[in-house]
Order: structure tokens, then C-alpha cells, then sequence
């Protein structure tokens, strides 16, 4: 975050920070060097770490802060045998040493070797509001945000001062913005004149977020009946957007849920919608691609960890192969008997699905794996007033491109023709020349192969264990019956409305109640319309 | 002579097997377990006891399925829904009859209700200490909700995958239901501890012998009772509306009606086979309700035998047996012989285990034609869905 | 033909079975039943106790067994389904003969099982921290009760993290509801305000967290420091945190305390995001002592992994199995009753460098340890009790049961004893 020099050194502003300090002899500190403060962090408890903490900020050494930012990341260890203090990363045998402040290589220890400097979350405070108001002046314009952004949480009155030179200088005017914010957050917290808290909290309510009202809340406390009053009315003005944000914020968080139901349905539109399986294993077709995905990454890890980022895109066509292999061997070992017998293939998918859950246990071991999220993945970002987390965006986009490649395959396609000749008319399809077996093959592996790559988002954001198939093979069958059978709009549109359904009801009624709801919903519904929202018309139901 | 030939003809020459087998069973179960010494090999154990006991509750719960899908084409997903309300209207009866012998004394609440702080019962309640009222919600409250649900599907005609669906929802819906400890039954934990019923004490021997001989009085009962409606003319319509609905309906007969009366008498079934259940196995919580354990219960009919009601007890109790012996001779991989059985099944034993048998009859003695009930196996189109 | 052929073996195997439940096993050996689902939802956190206990059990027989005999280890898999847990217990007692089991995990499970154990007169040790208010003759307790791990977590939390607003939250079954039930009395009665208290139940498995860890932040916007102390079972932990993660809440900024999540847990996710988030329990893998050590060094080498962590519940058993070979040794018998009065005072080493023992009400005495998560996966110790806390069966805050205490020394022998009509058996009427 902040490995960067300053560009000016402002004595003062460090002076400053070291009042963040709430115990420690400032005096005493101030007269220490860098290097001797640094040297007793060996062995220091936490109190005796803040207090160095706020020292070394106070030294205002540039050197000083790779030093705090590796405090805060559990970087920075001491060697046992003679207490000197290093920044250890991973590597070799055990931990590659630097010096912490000239970053000199020191060579190597093994993990007994050394110890680490213990951090706690009061401590991570701390060294992040420290490292903000150092940092507030950097060139990298990410940093001086990052450093705002830090002085806005840590609310720390001490910061006006630097606050106030920083925004003199900003160029920038999205980081001038949050320098204002963390200005008037700061003068909220300080004891400043009512006049002038009252001009922050306009500042403050002027971007409505959760955060404003904390600040807000926060500043009421004791406040005077003058400045209550403008608080409180800042506080109304900002839940008054907050609330008209919710709504959209739920319907957000339906589509998202309603994405994860399309993609754990999907496949199962193909096998049970458009083959008429009642596919009991497709559950462990979705757990087979989430696994895929776990083996792709650790292969990676082990032996390319800069492919890390493109993890989940080697692993889609795996899962994908992987997958509908292991549906095509179902379709020709098992299901293929089975054909006019819908109600036995429930049976046959059933123990299909103990064994392959049974397989991957004695492969894997029961335990969850982990599975983690590539960089752009992770974090959020902010439009308006709704937070969107990446992977979620990603999660839709996705169920959204595998139902348009889905929906192209099946209308545009020679394969999708033939499966579609072959479901609705078998025997006029083997005489116009088709061969219906390899067929009915292919779409049922199509159907698992879907499946698996849903395994791959859903590794994303749920369990990677032998239970994974099971907690989605009812909400699936669910989806695809709610939407009707063998109609993927039904599927599409089935599985949206009831995520965001879900998603309206569970403010008021909480999250089992809803689902309850939902459930006693489709009861309903099915007895209005017994063949789904999209009912296929015609001769070809009967 | 009559009397003899009506009831041959009521039982069927399977049947009658299965009744002499369960009248043995109630005969040498409990003269092994009281009179035969613990070291001989013909001894039963008193463990053996209530594991046999609990088998002949699912062979019930199997049979009630039978019932619908075997003789009406109702594929059903939840019935083990009924069966865990039969369970939960007995368990409300034996966690009343504690009275202030639970671990706080209280001498009406039961213990997760002090735990949780309630003041008074929920109205729900009142009533279960009284037995004759238990039994009748035994039988009425799984009675009602299929009465309600059938009544709803079977007049809006949803059929096949459709209705096996919502019966998958509505006992997924009841399970996470009685999750939730606001409901007022015991939550995740559900209800045990219980001490006696009818001042009997539940863990005496010679009450488990008691329940085990009244689970074996039940079956019978039961297998009766489905013989009874499949060879009346009830059961020729009901055979009828499985193999062409449409072709029923249009001749004249009120489909929904016979649907609804089967569905409704198989629930209740299920309900006293789970009010037989819950005092044998002490603990009746909210996990039944998973619609594993329905699905599960149709694999047992399905192995047995679909569409032979014999088949479903031999289903019931086969199915069982290798579960518990395999979770303990083979803990590690008895998942991988219960699901091969499964696709074993399906695969090469369409009619299952009776259809084996009696195709293994019918090549040593000829004669014989195998049960013409037996439904056919390509099903038609409109289940077909 | 070949339908027969299975028919007669399915025959045969029924002949097996019987015969299981009856013949009469040779004496050479003790044997010691283990109750863990292998299979089912609770397979993935069961499966690794039952791998603990034959470590355990091996080691014990490298060491020359038990009172000369060599202790053999009978596992069974109950399926994560409760009525089968009793079914099993049952097997187990009456079948195997087995001298004791170590088994269950949930406590649907452990009261499945609870009335066989007395019916039969055997043994059970159950290993995981849970509820309380139950105190059984023929079970010892090796988990926490509550008071040894949520009440000195939500002590450090106000203390240090200067934490005045607080969120329940839990998995909709009896643990997280009495737990909470308990917190939020002690923290009403710490002068906690009702409005800075919120309590949250999910079902099991919950998998879509998105409302409310909205709410979480948004309850954590009112300008007070405000914690989440989380209940939540199992499975529903790791989109938990990965939504946590994902909707950018720091450990800094909104710290989570779980009594539920240990290195297994997190063994499923990315800890990286989760950095400074805290765990309560009373063993953690990273506690630094020769004991410990030589633990994990024994069991990747048992497991045959080295990225294998281990846990709570795992030094749980230790402990229980360390305390049941000392009380048969030194009652000279494995006899059901003989042991239970035998292990009453029984100290044994735990892992964290001290000695734990088995008190009056079966409970044992533990340290309490308050980690934050590291990045990779697992704790760092920043809050240790300065002593030992003894496992309250029956907690104080809850009115019901404030009065009661279990005391199964001679005198007394009673699990609900109630100090206020100094009567056996609960509040009486």
C-alpha cells in the first residue's frame, strides 16, 4: 500500500500522528531512532507495540513505513537467537529475511528460527491510521485514496492538520472528495465549534452510505441540542436515500441468488426438461466441475502460480469435458435402458448420485477443499448507492452467457436440431437418418457437461464438498418444473423471479420463513398452472 | 371353507407367505429374546428387537407408497412427510407423558420449552396429553394435509414429474418448518427423552416386544387393508386411472375423487407406521421431513417390487437390513453397495425382487402366470412429461 | 440363476447379522466402540475424529495397551442419521461389548443416543463443545460448556475491541439458541442496551448470505464498535465468510468471533480476506508446546499428510481418551461403573502445556483461548484465561437452570440437583 516515499516530508504532520497514541510517553519516543524502536518490537506484547507503533510514525522516517505495513500483514518476525527484528517472507527452507529498513537481503532462517511480531485488530487500527496520515502525500494517487480512505475510518482528529495540507496540494478530484470526507469525519470527532461540525456533517450527508450514518450516529453522542438537531436531520437525509437504495439493492440480491439457481438448474433443463430423466445425480455433476476446478488450482498453485488469475477460465473447459464424459458414460451404461421409464431413472440416478458423492469422498476425504478467488473476482465496487461485489457480477454475467450459448446451440445448431428431432419424435428422427443413440448421448452429456461448468462458479461462493450436488438438486428440480419442463425461457425466467421473490421476502419474514414461503409458493402456483410458467402447447404433452 | 377360499383370495399366494412369515416373526421374536439363552445362535437380542421393530415401520411406510404409486401412478416425493407427522402427534403424546420427569421438573412444559423460556404450551399442544387424542391426530393430521394437497393437485390435475415435485417441496417446506425453533417442536433436536406410554416403561423389555408385536399386528393389518381396496372395484378404477388417465376420465369416472381417497388413506398410513416408529426409536426431529428419506422410501418399494404391495414390505425390510448391516461391516464404502443395489435394481430387476421370484417360479412351474397387477413398465406418455 | 445366487447371499448375510448380535466375543482384547458419521452432512467434520481415535488408539497399544490387553478399535459409520446413531450406540454396547465410546458430534446426536447409554450402562465421551445444561451419569463431557468459551470471548471483545453493539448470530438449533440466550442476558446484565443487541437465525447449510451481512453492516453503521459473535454451524460458515470478504468487512472494522469455526473450517477458504477475525476455543493447532508438537507430528504421519491441521475436538478426544486409560488403570477394570467413579479427579496433560480434569459433573477443566485468523488458516493465540475454567453443566444465566448443579460423587450422584429446594431432579414443582 504505502511502499513509496514521500515527496515532502512534513515534520509536523508526524508529530501529529503521534498523539494517536492513547498510553505511551511521546517524549521519551520521540528521542528513539528508528532502528532502536524497531529493535524492541522483539517480544513486545501489544500494548508495548502500540506504543512503538505510534512512535516510529512519529519519527517520520520515509523508511518507516514498509516497516508498519509489514507489521500490519504479519510480515515482520525476530530471530530468536539474538532478538534482531526482519521482514520474513516465505521462501527457501523457511523464511527469506530482509532488513527492515534498508531492505537489505539477510539471508535465510528456518521456521523455528523465528518468531513473529504479534498483531492483533486494535493494533491493525493502529498501524493503518498511521500509515494513512503518512501516507496522505504520496505521488501514486491509489495511495493517497487508500491513505484518505484510511483516515476517514480511523476518524482521527489529529489527522486535520495533515488532512488539511494534503487537500491544499490534491490535484485529484475523486481523492480531494474522500480527504474532505475524512476531514469532516475527523472534525465530527474532535472538539471543534458547533459551526463548525455542523458545515461536516453537510459534507458527510452529502454521500449517502453506511458509512456517513456510522460517522453521523457516532458524532450525536453528547452532541449540543443545536448541533443534535443538524445531525439528526443529516442522519434522516442520508436513511431517506439509504432506504430508496435498499429496494435496488434487493432486487440485486435476488438476481444474484436467482443466477446460482440458473446455473445449478441449467443442466438439468437439458437432462430432466428436454430428456425427460428425472436425473438424480445432476447434484454431483455440479460437485464433479466444482472439483475440477479445486484440482486445476492446485496444480497451479504447485507449479504455476502465476496462471493463478486464469484459473477458473482453464478449469471451465475441463469441468466441462470432465463432466459430460462422466453423464455420457451414465447415459450409455445406465440410462439408456431406462428410456420410457422416466419414473426408474429416479431410482438409478439416485444411487447414482450415493456412489459418485461416495468417490470423490475417498479421493478427496470428506472435508471441504479450498477453492479460492481469483484477483478479479474479489471486492466490490460502489454504483450509486448499491454494492456490487465482483464475483456476484461475474456469477450472472456467466449463468447469463451459458444460457444465450445454451439457447444458440439448441436453436442454431445441427446438433441441437437433431436432439431436438429426437426428443420429440424418435422414430421419425432414426428414419430421416439420425442416429438417435449417439444423440441422446451427446445431450445428455451436454446437460452434465453444463452442469459441471456451474460446478465452477459455484465454487465460488459455496462448499467444495461431497455435499455440494445435494443442497442445489432441489431448488433445481424446483426451477425447472416452476419455469416448464422442457421450455429453457421457463427455466431462465423461473429461476430469476424466484430470486428475487426470495430475496423480498426475506427482509420481513427472515431467511427460513422465506424460503418456507417460496416453497409453499410454487406448491401453490403449480395447482394454477399444472405445467409450469411456460407450458410447452400442443400434441406433444400428451 | 368359504371364510378360507374369500380370505386365500383376499391375500393372494404371496400374501399369504408374507402373513405366515410375520406370524412367525411375532411368534419366535419374542420366545427367542425372553426364553433362549443370550449364548445360544438363535438367541434375539433386545437390540435385534427394536431394529426389527423399526424395519416394520418402514415396511409400512413402503407399502402406503405402494399403495399410490404402484396401484394409482402417484408418484409421491413427501411421503415420509406423513410419516414423520404420525411420529411427531405420537412424540408430542410421549414428551406430555414425562410430565416432571424431565431434567427442570417442570411438570407440564417440556424440557425445550423451559430451555427457550416459554411462559405456557402453544395451543397446539393441549389435547396430547390425553392418548386417545394423540391417536386420532395420528391419523388425522397427515390425513388432512394429504386431504388438502390432493384435493388442490388431483383437481388442477397435476400429474407425474409435476406432482412428485410439489410432494418434494411440501416436505422440504414442513422440514424446514419444524427446524425452527419458534414452531414449538423442539427444533433441530426434535423430541426425546421419552419415558413411558400408557405407564409402560419404554425401555422395559417387555414393552419393546409389546410395540415390536403391534408393528407386526399393523403390517398385517395394513396389507390387508391395501389388498382389500386393490381387488375391490375401487382398485380396478385405480389401476385404470394409473394406466390411462385420460382414457378413465373420459369413460366417466371422477379421477380426482379415487386419487384423493387413496392418497388420503396411504397418508395416514404412513402416519401410524411413524406413530409406531417414534416410541420404539426414542427421537422423532425434523430430519424425516428430508426428502432423502422419502425418495429413499420409493427405492425401497422400487427394489422390493412396485405394484405388489408384498414386494414393498420385502423392499422395506430388505433395503433396511442391508443398510444397518453395512454401515457397521462396511463403514467406509457401504454407500457404494447401497447405491450399486440401487442401479442394480433398475437395471436388471425392473419388476424387482418379487418380480425375480416369481419369474423363477413361473420357469419351474409353469402354470402359474405371474400377478396381473403388476403395472406395466413402459409407461405412457403423459407421465412421461 | 445369478438373482438366486445374490438372494442366497443376501440370506447368508442376514445369518451374519444375527449372529453378530449374539455370539459372545472372545476377551482378549478391550474394545472401544467409535460413533462418527462417515458418511452424510456431518462426515466432513466427524470423519477426522474417528482417524483421531484409532491414532489415538494405536498409540496406546504401542505403549503395550491396556491393563495387558490390546485395545481394539470398532468403528461403525451412524450416516449423519440420528435415530441410526442410537441404533449403533446399541450395536456397539450390547453387540461389540464394547468398554466405552467416543462418539457423536451434533447434539440431536448425543441426545439420540443419550437414553442407550443409560439404558445399557456404558460409557461416552463426547468431544465437542456444546450447549450445556445436560449432565448424564454415563457421559463425560470433553468439549466446552458455554461459560468456557463464549462468555470470555465476548469479556475480551468488550475489553480490548472496546466493542458496545453486538450481533447474535447463529444456525437456527439448540446450541446457538441457548448460547445467545446466555450472551444476551450477561451482556443485558454488563449494561448492554436491548437496541445494541441483534439476534439472527439462519437455517442449516445457508448459502446465500448477501441481506444479511447487508444488515450486519448496516446494524454496524450507528457509530458504535460493533462485533458479530457467531454461532453458525458447519457448512454455512465458508460462504459466510466468503461473503464477509466479498462485501469488504475487515476484521478491523466489524470483527466476527466464532465458536464454531476451527482450522478445519477454514482448511475450505481463502483466509487471507479473513485476516483478524476471531475463534474462541481451548486448543488451538498453533499453540506453541512439546506436547502439541509431538501431536501433529504424530498425526501427519498417522494421516500420511502434512497439510492435515488439527483441531478442538480432536484434542477433545485426546483428552478424554488420555483420561479413560488413566481411570481404568486405575480401577484395575473396565467395568461401566468402576470408571465412572474412578475418573472423577483424573488429570491428564491436554495440549496447550497444562493438565486438564474431569470434575464432579463430568465436565473437565480447560483454558480458554481467543485466536484471530492468520492467512494461512490458522490462529494466533492474542487472549489466554489466566487459569483453568471449569465446565459449568448447568449455566447461570438462564433461569431455569441457575439453581441446578451436577454433582455424580457418592452423596449426591445427581445431574439436575437443584441447590434451592435441595432436591434432586430440576425445579421441581
Amino acid at each position: 500500500m504505502a511502499r513509496s516515499c514521500f515527496s515532502i516530508l512534513q515534520r509536523v504532520t508526524l508529530v501529529l500522528v503521534l498523539a494517536t497514541a492513547f498510553l505511551g510517553g511521546p517524549a521519551q519516543a520521540q528521542s528513539d531512532s528508528p532502528a532502536e524502536l524497531i529493535s524492541r518490537l522483539a517480544g513486545a506484547d501489544f500494548r508495548e507495540t502500540e506504543r512503538i507503533v505510534e512512535a516510529l510514525a512519529a519519527t517520520g522516517d520515509p523508511a518507516v513505513a514498509p516497516v508498519l505495513e509489514a507489521l500490519g500483514e504479519g510480515d515482520l518476525f525476530y530471530r530468536r537467537s539474538d532478538n534482531a527484528v526482519f521482514i520474513a517472507r516465505r521462501g527457501g527452507a523457511g523464511y527469506l529475511l530482509t532488513d527492515p529498513l534498508t531492505g537489505a537481503d539477510a539471508g535465510e532462517a528456518g521456521r523455528r528460527e523465528v518468531t513473529k511480531v504479534r498483531v492483533n485488530n486494535s493494533l491493525r487500527r493502529a498501524v493503518r491510521s498511521a500509515i494513512g496520515t503518512l501516507t496522505l502525500q504520496s505521488p501514486d494517487p491509489g495511495v493517497r485514496m487508500a491513505a484518505a480512505e484510511a483516515v476517514l475510518k480511523s476518524r482521527d482528529p489529529e489527522a486535520i492538520g495533515s488532512l488539511d495540507a494534503a487537500i491544499g496540494r490534491e490535484q485529484n478530484e475523486r481523492v480531494r472528495t474522500v480527504m474532505e470526507r475524512a476531514r469532516a469525519a475527523a472534525v465530527l470527532n474532535s472538539d471543534a465549534s458547533d459551526a463548525d461540525k455542523i458545515a461536516a456533517a453537510q459534507t458527510i450527508a452529502e454521500k449517502s452510505d453506511q458509512e456517513a450514518r456510522a460517522i453521523l450516529m457516532a458524532a450525536s453522542n453528547g452532541a449540543s441540542a443545536q448541533l443534535g438537531e443538524a445531525l439528526a436531520y443529516a442522519v434522516r437525509q442520508v436513511e431517506r436515500d439509504l432506504a430508496m437504495w435498499s429496494a435496488a439493492q434487493n432486487v440485486w440480491y435476488g438476481l444474484s441468488l436467482g443466477s446460482v439457481l440458473l446455473l445449478a438448474a441449467i443442466g438439468l433443463a437439458i437432462t430432466f426438461g428436454v430428456m425427460g430423466v428425472i436425473n438424480m445425480a445432476h447434484g454431483e455433476m455440479v460437485m464433479i466441475g466444482a472439483y475440477v476446478t479445486y484440482v486445476v488450482q492446485e496444480i497451479i498453485r504447485n507449479h504455476a502460480p502465476f496462471l493463478f488469475d486464469l484459473s477458473l477460465l482453464i478449469a471451465l473447459p475441463l469441468a466441462f469435458v470432465t463432466a459430460g464424459a462422466v453423464g455420457m458414460a451414465i447415459e450409455r451404461g445406465i440410462i439408456r435402458f431406462l428410456y420410457g421409464r422416466p419414473l426408474e431413472t429416479l431410482l438409478a440416478t439416485w444411487g447414482l448420485s450415493l456412489i459418485l458423492q461416495q468417490v470423490v469422498r475417498s479421493l478427496f476425504g470428506p472435508t471441504n477443499q479450498e477453492v479460492g478467488a481469483p484477483s478479479w473476482m474479489s471486492g466490490a465496487f460502489e454504483l450509486g448507492g448499491l454494492t456490487l461485489t465482483y464475483g456476484r457480477v461475474w456469477i450472472i454475467v456467466f449463468a447469463l452467457a451459458v444460457f444465450a450459448v445454451l439457447v444458440l446451440v439448441l436453436r442454431h445448431t445441427s446438433f441441437g436440431l437433431q436432439m431436438r428431432a429426437v426428443t420429440q419424435n424418435r422414430r421419425m428422427a432414426s428414419s430421416m437418418g439420425i442416429r438417435t443413440n449417439w444423440t441422446d448421448a451427446l445431450t445428455f452429456g451436454l446437460g452434465s457437461g453444463i452442469a459441471g461448468v456451474a460446478g465452477v462458479a459455484l465454487s465460488q461462493i459455496d462448499n467444495v464438498s461431497p455435499n455440494l450436488g445435494q443442497s442445489y438438486i432441489i431448488d433445481s428440480f424446483l426451477v425447472v418444473v416452476f419455469g416448464g419442463v422442457g421450455n429453457l425461457w421457463g427455466t431462465l425466467v423461473g429461476a430469476l423471479s424466484l430470486g428475487v421473490l426470495n430475496k423480498f421476502l426475506e427482509p420481513y419474514a427472515g431467511a427460513v420463513l422465506g424460503k418456507i414461503l417460496v416453497l409453499v409458493f410454487i406448491i401453490l402456483f403449480i395447482q394454477k398452472r399444472p405445467r409450469g410458467l411456460f407450458a410447452l402447447k400442443g400434441r406433444a404433452v400428451e | 371353507m368359504m371364510m378360507t377360499a374369500r380370505f386365500l383370495r383376499l391375500t393372494g399366494t404371496s400374501g399369504l407367505i408374507l402373513l405366515a412369515c410375520l406370524a412367525a416373526a411375532a411368534i419366535y421374536v419374542p420366545v427367542a429374546n425372553q426364553f433362549i439363552p443370550e449364548t445360544s445362535l438363535f438367541h434375539v437380542s433386545t437390540a435385534s428387537v427394536v431394529v426389527f421393530g423399526k424395519y416394520l415401520c418402514f415396511a409400512m411406510l413402503a407399502l402406503s407408497i405402494d399403495l399410490v404409486w404402484g396401484y394409482c401412478g402417484i408418484l409421491s416425493l413427501g411421503h415420509g412427510a406423513f410419516f414423520a407427522l404420525g411420529g411427531y402427534a405420537m412424540g408430542m403424546h410421549l414428551m406430555r407423558e414425562i410430565g416432571p420427569r424431565g431434567v427442570y421438573g417442570n411438570p407440564i412444559l417440556p424440557d425445550f420449552m423451559v430451555f427457550l423460556n416459554w411462559e405456557e404450551l402453544p395451543w397446539f399442544w393441549h389435547g396430547f396429553d390425553m392418548f386417545w387424542f394423540a391417536m386420532v391426530m395420528v391419523l388425522l393430521v397427515p390425513g388432512a394435509l394429504a386431504f388438502v394437497f390432493g384435493f388442490l393437485a388431483f383437481r388442477s390435475r397435476v400429474t407425474g414429474v409435476y406432482l412428485s415435485i410439489i410432494t418434494q417441496a411440501m416436505t422440504f417446506a414442513l422440514m424446514l418448518a419444524f427446524f425452527r425453533n419458534e414452531m414449538g417442536f423442539g427444533g433441530n433436536n426434535g423430541l426425546t427423552d421419552f419415558k413411558d406410554v400408557l405407564g409402560f416403561d419404554l425401555q422395559a423389555d417387555g414393552t419393546r416386544i409389546g410395540l415390536y408385536l403391534l408393528s407386526v399386528l399393523a403390517l398385517a393389518l395394513m396389507f390387508l387393508i391395501c389388498r382389500g381396496i386393490v381387488l375391490s372395484r375401487l382398485g380396478k378404477v385405480l389401476i385404470a386411472v394409473r394406466d390411462a388417465e385420460s382414457r378413465t376420465r373420459f369413460i366417466g369416472y371422477r379421477v380426482e375423487h379415487y386419487k384423493l381417497f387413496v392418497f388420503t388413506v396411504s397418508a395416514m398410513m404412513a402416519g401410524v407406521a411413524g406413530a409406531l416408529y417414534v416410541p420404539q426409536i426414542g427421537i422423532i426431529n425434523p430430519g424425516e421431513f428430508a426428502p432423502a428419506n422419502s425418495i429413499e422410501a420409493v427405492v425401497w418399494v422400487a427394489v422390493g417390487g412396485r405394484g405388489t404391495l408384498v414386494g414393498a414390505v420385502i423392499g422395506g425390510i430388505g433395503v433396511n437390513f442391508g443398510k444397518s448391516y453395512f454401515t457397521g461391516a462396511l463403514p467406509e464404502i457401504w454407500l457404494f453397495a447401497l447405491g450399486g443395489l440401487f442401479v442394480v435394481v433398475t437395471l436388471f430387476m425392473p419388476k424387482g425382487i418379487l418380480g425375480v421370484l416369481s419369474q423363477w417360479r413361473r420357469k419351474t412351474a409353469p402354470a402359474e402366470t405371474a400377478a396381473s397387477t403388476a403395472p406395466r413398465t413402459d409407461e405412457k406418455a403423459e407421465e412421461r412429461a | 440363476m445369478k438373482m438366486t445366487k445374490m438372494l442366497r447371499g443376501s440370506a447368508l448375510g442376514l445369518a451374519a447379522g444375527l449372529m453378530l448380535s449374539t455370539a459372545v466375543q472372545a476377551q482378549e482384547t478391550i474394545k472401544v466402540g467409535i460413533l462418527h458419521s462417515l458418511s452424510g452432512t456431518m462426515a466432513i467434520s466427524e470423519t477426522t475424529l474417528k482417524d483421531a481415535m484409532l491414532m489415538l488408539i494405536e498409540q496406546q497399544n504401542a505403549k503395550g495397551g491396556l491393563l495387558g490387553k490390546k485395545l481394539e478399535p470398532v468403528v461403525v459409520d451412524p450416516a449423519s442419521d440420528w435415530p441410526l446413531f442410537a441404533e449403533k450406540a446399541r450395536e456397539l454396547i450390547t453387540g461389540e461389548k464394547v468398554a466405552a465410546v467416543f462418539g457423536c458430534w451434533t447434539s440431536v446426536s448425543r441426545k439420540s443416543v443419550l437414553p442407550v447409554f443409560e439404558e445399557l450402562n456404558s460409557i461416552l465421551f463426547y468431544p465437542v463443545q456444546y450447549e450445556g445444561e445436560e449432565s448424564q451419569r454415563n457421559v463425560f463431557y470433553t468439549g466446552a460448556a458455554p461459560n468456557q468459551q463464549a462468555i470470555p470471548a465476548v469479556d475480551y471483545l468488550a475489553e480490548v475491541e472496546g466493542v458496545e453493539r453486538w450481533v447474535l448470530a447463529g444456525t437456527d438449533y439448540v446450541y446457538p439458541r441457548t448460547t445467545n440466550k446466555i450472551l444476551e442476558t450477561y451482556l443485558l446484565d454488563s449494561g448492554v442496551a436491548a437496541e445494541d443487541i441483534m439476534i439472527n437465525y439462519t437455517p442449516f447449510g445457508h448459502s446465500d448470505w448477501q441481506t444479511i451481512v447487508a444488515d450486519i453492516k448496516s446494524f454496524g453503521s450507528a457509530g458504535k464498535k460493533t462485533a458479530v459473535v457467531s454461532t453458525i454451524n458447519g457448512d454455512a460458515n465458508v460462504p459466510f465468510y466468503k461473503e464477509l470478504a466479498n462485501q469488504g468487512i475487515k476484521a478491523e472494522d466489524i470483527p466476527v468471533v466464532a465458536f464454531s469455526v476451527g482450522e478445519e473450517e477454514l482448511a475450505g477458504i481463502d483466509t487471507a480476506p479473513l485476516v483478524g477475525h476471531l475463534a474462541a476455543w481451548n486448543y488451538f493447532m498453533s499453540a506453541p508446546t512439546p506436547e502439541n508438537d509431538e501431536f501433529i507430528a504424530a498425526w501427519h504421519k498417522f494421516i500420511g499428510d502434512e497439510n492435515r491441521v488439527t483441531n478442538d475436538p480432536m484434542e477433545a478426544h485426546y483428552i478424554g481418551f488420555n483420561m479413560w486409560v488413566k481411570a481404568v488403570e486405575k480401577a484395575g477394570t473396565t467395568d461401566t461403573d468402576a470408571v465412572i467413579d474412578s475418573i472423577i479427579g483424573v488429570s491428564v496433560p491436554n495440549l496447550t502445556g497444562g493438565y486438564s480434569a474431569m470434575m464432579p459433573n463430568h465436565h473437565i477443566t480447560k483454558p480458554v483461548l481467543i485466536g484471530e485468523i492468520q492467512d494461512d488458516g490458522q490462529f494466533e493465540t492474542v487472549f489466554e484465561t489466566p487459569g483453568l475454567v471449569v465446565g459449568d453443566a448447568w449455566s447461570d444465566f438462564l433461569p431455569d437452570s441457575k439453581d441446578l448443579i451436577a454433582d455424580w460423587r457418592k452423596p449426591m450422584n445427581c445431574g439436575n440437583f437443584n441447590t434451592a429446594t435441595g432436591k434432586c431432579g430440576g425445579k421441581g414443582s
